[in-house]
């Protein structure tokens, strides 16, 4: 009796495990296949030949891929080249996208490798060429907040906050800088960042980790002396 | 609070998302991208334009493993060797010339050289007799042309002895 019992028992933790296994072996397999890619008819159309449908996808994708660019070279000259050659190299390698990603995946991977090559190359070697702040930030709720609260951010004007901030991110490395403007600035979840950059999700969670501490200490000088 | 945390971090960050391009350039960058597209395919030499038409010819024909350059380039070598093959393995016809034109032959003096002053004499000398095709063929290996031009003309008659 204790037998029939005690059967039972291990039988169902086995079946509880490989049923576990099974679903997150699936989900995993649902994460890697693109479930619909909005922008597949503009590919497929592209790929055969129709330029209009890829000026539609830079239409699409310029803004987004100018703030992540921007944010990683804090260089709005250096932001245009990029974007120029970012899309150019696309729009040549177009042909060979088989769809085993989203386009969006897919052009964040060359935007993203584009930059960290140039960045590379660049050194330390950096000028900011800073972007305005739009002026919409004023009814920003975020901004309203840090400004009624911390008292560094109060004191600053805007420019030298942004300024503050840019000099902040540049003194990140290459790597690390990538990792958050995707994450803080761009927004992406952890699982669209490691499919990017081609690593673990828990490579980019160390990465942001490691960033916002070094970020704490470069922004802690500013605490220190908030109007330079 | 004194120090910025990971939340204050985070939201300072994202105002970065305020930062914006001059009016009008999302609207122009269209424009400047088509621009620039021209001006790299005018710069481009003909040899390179031809090279990309082919490899995106070789990717819509969905040969992946053949549209790399270093398969292309051992593709074409190969193609060279065979080509070359065939051509080194046709046997030569060779032409007689049942009687040569006259030749000169000057002789080398010690100094090696050659003067219009030098004496010249005259020989007559035949080349190599003609063979058919077929006897060449098969001679071919067997007997290297002979470049040497004897003194004596060679005769294939048979030698008739009383």
């Amino acid at each position: 009796m204790d037998h029939a019992i005690a059967l039972p028992a291990r039988r169902i933790t086995d079946l509880l495990s490989s049923g576990l296994r099974a679903r997150v072996k699936s989900k995993r397999q649902a994460m890697d296949q693109p479930r619909s890619d909005p922008d597949q008819e503009l590919v497929t159309r592209t790929q055969a030949g129709e330029a209009s449908a890829f000026d539609d996808l830079v239409v699409k994708y310029t803004p987004r891929l100018y703030g992540l660019v921007y944010n990683m070279t804090s260089n709005h000259e250096d932001t245009n080249d990029l974007l120029q050659d970012i899309f150019a190299k696309a729009y040549k390698a177009i042909r060979g996208f088989r769809g085993k990603s989203s386009f969006y995946t897919w052009i964040h991977s060359i935007a993203v490798n584009m930059t960290l090559n140039f960045l590379k190359k660049r050194g330390r070697r950096f000028q900011l060429s800073l972007d305005d702040v739009d002026a919409s930030i004023q009814n920003d709720k975020e901004f309203m907040e840090a400004t009624a609260t911390s008292s560094p951010v109060r004191e600053a004007d805007l420019s030298e906050l942004q300024r503050r901030l840019n000099e902040a991110m540049m003194k990140l490395s290459e790597d690390h800088r990538a990792v958050v403007t995707m994450f803080h600035i761009q927004g992406m979840p952890h699982a669209e960042i490691s499919k990017i950059l081609r690593v673990s999700e828990g490579t980019v969670r160390s990465r942001l980790f490691y960033a916002n501490r070094q970020l704490q200490n470069y922004l802690d000088e500013f605490r220190k002396n908030p109007v330079s | 609070m004194d120090e910025f945390n990971d939340n204050e971090i985070a939201r300072l960050l994202r105002l970065k998302r305020y930062e914006q391009p001059p009016p009008g350039y999302f609207d122009n960058f269209l424009h400047e991208f088509h621009r620039r597209q021209r001006d790299e395919l005018l710069r481009q030499p003909l040899w390179r334009i031809c090279l990309e038409r082919a490899h995106n010819f070789m990717l819509q024909l969905d040969v992946r493993s053949l549209a790399s350059y270093p398969t292309a380039v051992a593709a074409m070598l190969v193609c060279a060797a065979i080509l070359s093959l065939k051509v080194y393995q046709q046997p030569e016809t060779a032409r007689v010339a049942s009687q040569s034109p006259l030749t000169l032959s000057v002789p080398v003096n010690g100094q090696q050289e050659w003067n219009l002053g030098s004496p010249v004499s005259t020989q007559i000398f035949r080349t190599q007799p003609l063979r058919s095709f077929r006897e060449s063929a098969q001679t071919h290996r067997a007997a290297p042309p002979r470049y040497v031009l004897d003194s004596v003309p060679v005769s294939y008659e048979p030698t008739f002895r009383f």
